[in-house]
Order: C-alpha cells, then sequence, then structure tokens
C-alpha cells in the first residue's frame, strides 16, 4: 500500500523544482537532483509526491540515524542462525536498485555515507566487504537529496556529483500563498478525498512520465546541440567533464518530456539552468582563492535573493562575513577614538566591533571533528563515552561495555551450527563481542583572553582586536562550540564569560568590554589556568583553545620588569599543561619589547601579528590547533 | 510514589504559554510550542500540569504505536492490516500523554532498536520501539531542548516534519508512525537552538517572571499550599479544571466546523510576505492557530483578531536572523498590513 501523501499536481508553483523532479525521473543519467533551500517550500512533500507518478519506481528513503551496515548491507543473522548460511541482508542501497533514493537533510548526513552512497550512485555498483561478507549488488538508483543551507553547506566535491541543483524559494504572490493554505488545509482534513480531486491531474502527469521515459532513447541530439552544450559549459568553466554529460542528459528529457524527438537550443537552455549554477561558482572560488566573494546569507532581505546569481551562490557556500553593503556601514560608524594615554587608567571607554574579517571557506575535513575514544583506555571516563552516534564496532574480546549487539550477532551467527547449545538460540563466544565506537561532534571550547588596558584602547587597536575575536566567534556560531571570555585590565583578571554555548552572549560581552588601565598580564593568564583546569576537571578529554590577544606589555602596580616575569611563570605553567593556544601579538609601538612571543614561545602556542593576519589564516590557524 | 501533579489552572499568570499549550492539546496538528524563559518560571511545572487535561483518544488495545482505529492515514503496518482484514479490531479509550525525552536520551533509545532479549533467545530480529513511539499521538516534551545532542536532534527533524519515524539502524528497519505535539523548554542564555529544529515548532512563547508584587505573592502562597498538601490543593481547583477539561473538549468539537473567510487568508500571506519568513509553514500556523483559538472561544468562524493573535505566536521565531542578532519581531509591520486590510 502506498502511503498517502500530498498530490505532485496540487503543490503550487515551485515550477522548476517540478521540472527538474520530472527530468531525474525520466533520465537518471541526468545525474539525480540536490533541493536546495528554505525550510517549509514544499521539498520533500514534492519528493514523495513524485513517487506516486511513477509506475514501479518507489521512493527509498535513507533516514539519519541509519548505521552504516544497514546503508551498505551486511551478514543476515536470522539466517546465519537459522539455516547456517553465509548470506547477505541487503541494504538500503540495494533496496534503492532501479528506485530513487531520497535524503532529507543530506547535508546532516555523515560524510562517510553521502561519499559511499555517491560513489554507488556513479558506479552503479555497491561493493559490500563487511562482517565475512564480500559481494557485489547492483545499485543504480536516481539520487535525489533535499536540505537546508542555514544548517550547514555540502562539499563541493559531494555537490557536484549531483546533476541538477535547484534552489527553493517561497512563492511571493499573495493569491498563490493563499492558495496553497487553503489546499494544505483541505489535504490535512481529508486526505483521500483530496486525492481523488487531483486524480485527473496526476494521471495526466503520469501519462506525460511514462511517454517521456519510452521517447527518451529516441531523441536525436544535433551536432549542433553538441556544440551549444560544450559552449555553454566553456563559459561556465565548470570543471571536468560531468557538466558536459549531465547537461545533455537533462536537455534531452526536457525534449523528452515536451514530446519532441529532438533536442531544441531551448531545452539545453533550460538544462543549463539546473545543471551549471552549482558548477560556476566552485570553479571561481577554485581559481582564486584569494578573493572571497562576499556570501549573502539566507536570512538577507527576500529581495535580494531574486537575485539569480546570489541565489545560486547559497547553495554551496558558507554564509559568513558580512555583504559589501554592511562592510561599508562598518566603516562609516567608525568612531574617532582618540588616543588614550598609554597608562591612564582614568580613559576608558568601548571600543567599536571592528569589521569582521571574511572568514574563508574551511576544510571540511576539520569541520567533523571527531572525538574518537581511544582503544585501550580503560577509564571512568568510558560511561560518559556512552553517549555520541554509534557508528561502527570493533572487536573487544576484553571488554563488555558498550556491546554492539547486532554486531556481536552477525560475528556470532555463521557459527551457531557447529557450537553447543544452551536455552538460548545462539551461543556467544568472547571472540565474538563487538564493542561501539561512538562519535560525537564536540565543539571546541574557545577561551578568548583580552588585554583591555589602556594601551589596546589607543589608535583604534581594540577595534581590530574585536574584529578578529568576532570573525572566530562567527566560526564558532556556525560549529556550535563553547566560547569563554576574559578580560584583563587594571589590576586585575575579569571572566566576563564564564564557558557557555552562547556565542550570542560572548558576542553581547565583547561589544561592551571597555577598556583602559593598566596591563595585568600574569593576573590575565593564572585566571586562564584556572579556568582551564576547571575545565579538564569536569571534561577530561575537551580540549580547550586559548586565544590570548595582547600587546604583551605587561605592567601591573608594581614595576615592569616584576609584572613582565610574574606573566612568563604562568606562561610555563600553561604551557606544560599542553594547553592549545594562539596568540595575537597587537603591539604597534615603534620599539618592539617582543614580549608575547617570547610568552607564545613559554606557551608552545602559535603566534601572529595582528597585522599579519589575514582574512583565512586565523581559522586555518585555530583549526589546526583542534 | 504518588504525588499529586499542580494543577495548570492554579499556575499564576503566564498566560500566553498557557494559551499556546491550551491550542496544542484542542488541535494536535498545530505542531508543538517552544516555551523560553529564564529559570524557575513554571514552565515545566505547566507542561507536566496538562497531563490532567489530555482528553481520551481511541486507540487499537494492541497498538504498540497507538494507532486511531478510526484513522486511514498515519497507522503503522500492523494496524493496516488489522484494518483490511476487517475483523472487529479491539480498540480501547487510553488518556494522551505527556512523553518525556530527557537530553542525556541515546539515539537508539529515541528511535528504538533491535530487541536485545527476542534477538538472544529466539535468533530473530525485532524491532524494540523507542521513545518516539511512545510519543505518537501524544505530547513530546523535551526540557531544555536547546542542550540536546545534534545527532539526536537530526533524527527529532526527521520525525517531526513527516510524523513517520523510519529507523535503519543496528540491524533492524522499521518505520512507524511518530505524529506527536512537540514540546519544548529552553533558556536562551544557556545557547542556542538550531534553526531547523525551532522551524518545527508552530508556536513560540516568551516567559518572565511575574514582576507584580501581589503576583508574586500569590505564586509563593500556592507554592506552599501544595506542597503543605497535595490533594487537599488539588481538589480546590477540581472545578477549575473540570471547566478548563470541558472548553477543551467542546473546541475540539466544533474545530471542524471553523469557517475561514478568504480574505484572511489573503491578509496571512501579506503578513508573511511583509515580514520576509522563510517557507510557507508560517501561513499555515497562523490560520490553523486562528481557527483553533476561535474553536477555544466557542466561535464557529476567525475573525481578524484571532489571526493577530496568531501571529503574535506563531511568527516571531520564524524571524530571519542574523549570527549575533535576534530575531525581532516588527510589530509596527504587523499592524501596518492589519491596518492596510481594514481599509
Amino acid at each position: 500500500m502506498r502511503r498517502m501523501v500530498f498530490p505532485f499536481a496540487a503543490v503550487v508553483g515551485q515550477e522548476q523544482v517540478k521540472q527538474a523532479l520530472l527530468i531525474a525521473a525520466v533520465n537518471p543519467k541526468a545525474g539525480g537532483l540536490l533541493l536546495n533551500g528554505v525550510k517549509g517550500a514544499a521539498k520533500s512533500t514534492l519528493v514523495r509526491g513524485l513517487a506516486n507518478l511513477l509506475e514501479g519506481i518507489s521512493i527509498v528513503e535513507l533516514p539519519l540515524n541509519a548505521t552504516e551496515d544497514m546503508v551498505f548491507g551486511s551478514i543476515d543473522i536470522q539466517k546465519a542462525i537459522k539455516q547456517g548460511v553465509k548470506s547477505v541482508a541487503p541494504g538500503i542501497l540495494a533496496k534503492a536498485d532501479n528506485n530513487i533514493l531520497y535524503i532529507d537533510e543530506i547535508n546532516l548526513l555523515r560524510r562517510e555515507i553521502v561519499s559511499g552512497i555517491l560513489n554507488a550512485a556513479s558506479t552503479g555498483t555497491n561493493i559490500v566487504e563487511r562482517e565475512g561478507i564480500s559481494c557485489c549488488q547492483n545499485s543504480r538508483f536516481i539520487m535525489i537529496g533535499s536540505m537546508n543551507p542555514e544548517e550547514g553547506s555540502l562539499p563541493p566535491q559531494l555537490l557536484d556529483r549531483f546533476g541538477m541543483v535547484v534552489n527553493v524559494v517561497g512563492e511571493q504572490d499573495i493569491a498563490l500563498r493563499a492558495q496553497i493554505i487553503r489546499r494544505f488545509l483541505a489535504y490535512e482534513i481529508d486526505p483521500a478525498g483530496f486525492n481523488r480531486q487531483f486524480q485527473a491531474e496526476t494521471l495526466c502527469l503520469q501519462q506525460q512520465l511514462a511517454a517521456a521515459k519510452q521517447r527518451l532513447p529516441y531523441v536525436e541530439l544535433s551536432e549542433a546541440m553538441v556544440e551549444l552544450t560544450v559552449q555553454q559549459c566553456c563559459k561556465a568553466q565548470s570543471a571536468g567533464h560531468r557538466a558536459e554529460l549531465f547537461l545533455v542528459e537533462a536537455a534531452k528529457a526536457i525534449a523528452a518530456l515536451a514530446e519532441r524527438l529532438f533536442v531544441s537550443p531551448d531545452d539545453v537552455a533550460a538544462a543549463a539552468k539546473l545543471v551549471l549554477p552549482h558548477r560556476i561558482e566552485q570553479q571561481r572560488m577554485a581559481d582564486s582563492p584569494s578573493v572571497q566573494p562576499s556570501e549573502p546569507k539566507e536570512n538577507e532581505p527576500a529581495g535580494e535573493q531574486d537575485d539569480g546569481n546570489q541565489n545560486q551562490r547559497q547553495c554551496h557556500t558558507e554564509h559568513h562575513g558580512y555583504s559589501e553593503l554592511e562592510q561599508t556601514q562598518f566603516h562609516e560608524n567608525e568612531q574617532n577614538q582618540q588616543d588614550g594615554n598609554h597608562n591612564s587608567s582614568a580613559a576608558e571607554h568601548t571600543a567599536d566591533i571592528g569589521m569582521p574579517l571574511t572568514i574563508g571557506k574551511l576544510d571540511f575535513n576539520t569541520r567533523d571533528r571527531i572525538a574518537r575514544q581511544g582503544t585501550g583506555k580503560r577509564s571512568l571516563t568510558r560511561t560518559d563515552m556512552k553517549l555520541g552516534r554509534y557508528v561502527r564496532v570493533e572487536n573487544r574480546p576484553d571488554s563488555f561495555t558498550d556491546l554492539a549487539l547486532d554486531a556481536t550477532l552477525r560475528a556470532a551467527a555463521p557459527y551457531q551450527r557447529s557450537r553447543p547449545r544452551g536455552n538460548c538460540a545462539l551461543t556467544i563466544y568472547r571472540q565474538d563481542w563487538r564493542k561501539k565506537i561512538r562519535e560525537k561532534h564536540i565543539g571546541t571550547t574557545f577561551l578568548f583572553v583580552v588585554d583591555a588596558s589602556g594601551s589596546m584602547g589607543a589608535r583604534q587597536r581594540m577595534k581590530a582586536v574585536k574584529g578578529t575575536v568576532l570573525a572566530l566567534l562567527q566560526d564558532a556560531y556556525q560549529k556550535r562550540d563553547k566560547v569563554g571570555l576574559i578580560a584583563f585590565r587594571r589590576d586585575q583578571a575579569e571572566l566576563l564569560l564564564p564557558v557557555t554555548r552562547s556565542v550570542d552572549l560572548a558576542q553581547k560581552c565583547l561589544k561592551h568590554m571597555p577598556t583602559g588601565g593598566k596591563t595585568p598580564l600574569a593576573a590575565g593568564l593564572t585566571m586562564t589556568l584556572e579556568v582551564i583546569q576547571a575545565l579538564k576537571r569536569r571534561d577530561k578529554d575537551g580540549q580547550p583553545v586559548v586565544v590570548l590577544v595582547t600587546d604583551g606589555r605587561a605592567n601591573s602596580s608594581r614595576n615592569q620588569s616584576d609584572a613582565v616575569n610574574a606573566a612568563f611563570e604562568v606562561a610555563s605553567k600553561l604551557g606544560t599543561a599542553g594547553v592549545h593556544s594562539l596568540i595575537i601579538d597587537t603591539e604597534h609601538e615603534f620599539i618592539k619589547l617582543g614580549i608575547a612571543e617570547k610568552i607564545a614561545q613559554k606557551l608552545g602556542g602559535a603566534y601572529c601579528k595582528i597585522e599579519e593576519l589575514s582574512t583565512q589564516s586565523i581559522i586555518r590557524i585555530v583549526n589546526n590547533l583542534r | 510514589m504518588n504525588t499529586t501533579i499542580y494543577p495548570f489552572t492554579a499556575i499564576v499568570g503566564q498566560d500566553d504559554m498557557k494559551l499556546a499549550l491550551i491550542l496544542n492539546i484542542i488541535n494536535p496538528s498545530l505542531g508543538g510550542v517552544l516555551i523560553k524563559g529564564e529559570k524557575g518560571t513554571a514552565k515545566s511545572t505547566a507542561v507536566r500540569a496538562l497531563a490532567d487535561l489530555l482528553p481520551p483518544m481511541e486507540v487499537f488495545s494492541s497498538c504498540r504505536f497507538h494507532c486511531d482505529p478510526n484513522s486511514m492515514v498515519n497507522l503503522c503496518a500492523d494496524c493496516i492490516d488489522r484494518k483490511n482484514s476487517n475483523q472487529k479490531a479491539d480498540s480501547k479509550f487510553a488518556k494522551m500523554r505527556v512523553v518525556e525525552l530527557p537530553i542525556s536520551a541515546t539515539e537508539d533509545r529515541v528511535v528504538g532498536t533491535l530487541d536485545i532479549e527476542h534477538a538472544i533467545k529466539e535468533g530473530e530480529k525485532r524491532f524494540e520501539p523507542g521513545i518516539l513511539a511512545d510519543a505518537n499521538r501524544n505530547i513530546l516534551y523535551v526540557d531544555e531542548i536547546n542542550l540536546l545532542d545534534d545527532h539526536v536532534v537530526d533524527v527529532l527533524l526527521d520525525a517531526a516534519a513527516m510524523g513517520v519515524s523510519t529507523v535503519e539502524r543496528e540491524g533492524v528497519s522499521y518505520s512507524h508512525p511518530a505524529k506527536f505535539v512537540l514540546v519544548g523548554t529552553m533558556n536562551p542564555e544557556e545557547g542556542d537552538i538550531r534553526p531547523q529544529l525551532v522551524d518545527r515548532f508552530a508556536l513560540s512563547v516568551t516567559v518572565k517572571g511575574e514582576h507584580a508584587p501581589e503576583q508574586r505573592v500569590e505564586v509563593i502562597k500556592r507554592r506552599l499550599a501544595y506542597e503543605q498538601n497535595q490533594a487537599e490543593f488539588a481538589s480546590n481547583y477540581a472545578e477549575k479544571q473540570q471547566q478548563l477539561a470541558e472548553q477543551i473538549n467542546k473546541a475540539r468539537k466544533l474545530l471542524p466546523q471553523i469557517e475561514l473567510p478568504d480574505d484572511l487568508l489573503l491578509l496571512t500571506a501579506k503578513l508573511s510576505i511583509a515580514l520576509e519568513v522563510d517557507g510557507h509553514r508560517a501561513d499555515i500556523t497562523v490560520i490553523k492557530t486562528a481557527m483553533t483559538m476561535a474553536a477555544f472561544q466557542g466561535r464557529a468562524f476567525v475573525n481578524t483578531d484571532d489571526i493577530k493573535q496568531a501571529a503574535r505566536m506563531a511568527l516571531p521565531h520564524r524571524m530571519r536572523r542574523r549570527p549575533f542578532e535576534d530575531g525581532v519581531l516588527d510589530w509596527n509591520k504587523i499592524e501596518t498590513v492589519f491596518d492596510e486590510h481594514q481599509l
């Protein structure tokens, strides 16, 4: 029995999505489809509706909770135990053979699984090599994914595998919007009746699809059209030849759907709109990594989103940094800050947050920072480690905690015939024990230690510092890291923000952080040490990263050399504690004392000067630290 | 342990929160509520107190997912067979429940997993349902939802969107209905909640501690009275509880007959465009909330005020927000749209 779904034909608007879905269904060689767009714009509804239009093809859904053995296939436990036969229990990929594989929220699926699936999709075979099973299955399927870019993007190499990408936006016409609500309510009250209402349209679409599929092999592609395709692809500077192949196939499908037996220039143009956009941008980025296009964020006003180009960019780029418009505003907002006296404790003001650096595209490998529990660690922390997603198993005859029962059963199954049988259906030996390996995204903890002394207030230095920290905060926001903020000035260090997940709060604290007074560097470092020790007590495996921003010109009520030496001393302690750190030197004075650099050495941390910090490097440095 | 829960009607103030929760009981298809607020503002008390007001529903007695015998959709595989076999399957009335999802829950407990006992004894695979199965047709309550692990949020998203939980893990492959009213509470100071998850909530309300001294005194008085003698305290509110339960029941019956004038649909669409909300979930939610609101007041048609009230609860969390900025609902824009509409 088919699941009752909202009929495809009843979806108002979204013509491009509908067209792309039909193309994908008619011609598997068009390379599948990725729907990228805002929430609540009928993405999933359309995909699920498509299933009812296709005869003999079903939609196989891949839930986010799927484990690897279920995706790729593994040994059939039941058969192994009862009959002593080693056979493969087909995974989702095998089920998807000759069908459509639909992955909702594909950007949230684990990368290993996504790339495994995409591999299978491009080769048409799924090779299973696990748990004593070795086999090769057909898995030719049409892949459809959907995602909301707010939650992170797909890496370009995966994006490239999709033949077509459509950016989905909500309907903007008032009357159409009202119609959408009406239809939705009608469906909810009586799904069966609503489906009947659209029976004629549904039937019509079914016939169109079936006819197009039959016609497809006979659609002719003239030489001229091939040239046009190549021209289009060259113009878009798309890398590799995937684009041409997908483009040709999509154009053929369009012709077939339009009941024609030849491809017209319009078909190519229409196909190009679906196949090329997500490749253009990639090329541009690859060519000139130094030039970072300022990305529109998805929370930009809708008017701007109508601009096709900007829209297309959204699908695969990180959304950070501010638009050009905002950047100018930042410049205009610059306050004329008076040069504070070097050590005057009286001058106290709050610096603006400087223009945040546009952070470069991050390496996606670092995005999935995975905390793997080391083998053979038999400590109390194990109970905590039972949290996280169960991704894989390991053979651990010595350990019975966090047993992966399914894997254990699979391991024991083939031998059941030869083993003595007790009261249970199967006998499990120690060598069958499998332990779960779990993964958990752990956000790194960032501890910002910021020099807020008078010397930092001078010449808008604080503004640059705040800008830098903000850039890091934006990165932290996207990765849901934890952040804390320590500021030191006058005679003491102050924990402005205890370590929290709320990056919002950190930003507010930063904004209102006053500057002025002396530079009690040692006190700042001491507090850092205390906070880190407390953190380590709570979470032994956590690796906090300290970002220290200072000009190093330590002084306090006592004399200068004392203050510097005290700072060195604490820095050494921190260094031996094995804390990852980044020291950003803000020393601007003509005669450089280079104290910050020495501190960095004692800390064993990375060191850089604030003026040398380019947009991407800071993130790269920090990523390397963790 | 036999404790009487704090009566819902005994909660002082917090009218928005109470209204949002009641609307979700009247119309479970609405899609839940997110309650934001400081600690100690009766968030959890209110959600737990709902249990008393929840109406009974008809279920198949032997179904693990409490499928609805009167429905044609959203049935589990067994219940589809039961329906198709045409034999009179046993049904009974069970009370709608509040099912709690603790933030320490692991993914396998949430979505369900391989039945260990059955596997070892019988050598067969069988699915052991998790919290999402319990939550079908009930209220799923997540305290401190912003602290929930990312991968648990992912599976929640999946289920909340489709009303179906599909499990592909640990050797079992299973799909069952999981249509629930998602109620989450959070303290924004402790961290953000993912935008995708926020969108799954139909309504959002912000609660603040009562500031008027008399009100605060009343809060303390009632709490002390409750702690002294729970049973007696509850009995004092029995009549009020009864009244509210009846009002909810009436509203549930009235709901299918609520009329919806076309111009209000247009008004809602205008609102969404003026406020630049993403997608169409906002429109649908505003309309459904307004209809439920009308039902709660015993009115058979929706009026402009209902839409306004509904917008107040359905839109704030859907405003686009930049990182580091609060999504602010511009009430002036809403007023303008309403004014234009009235002309």
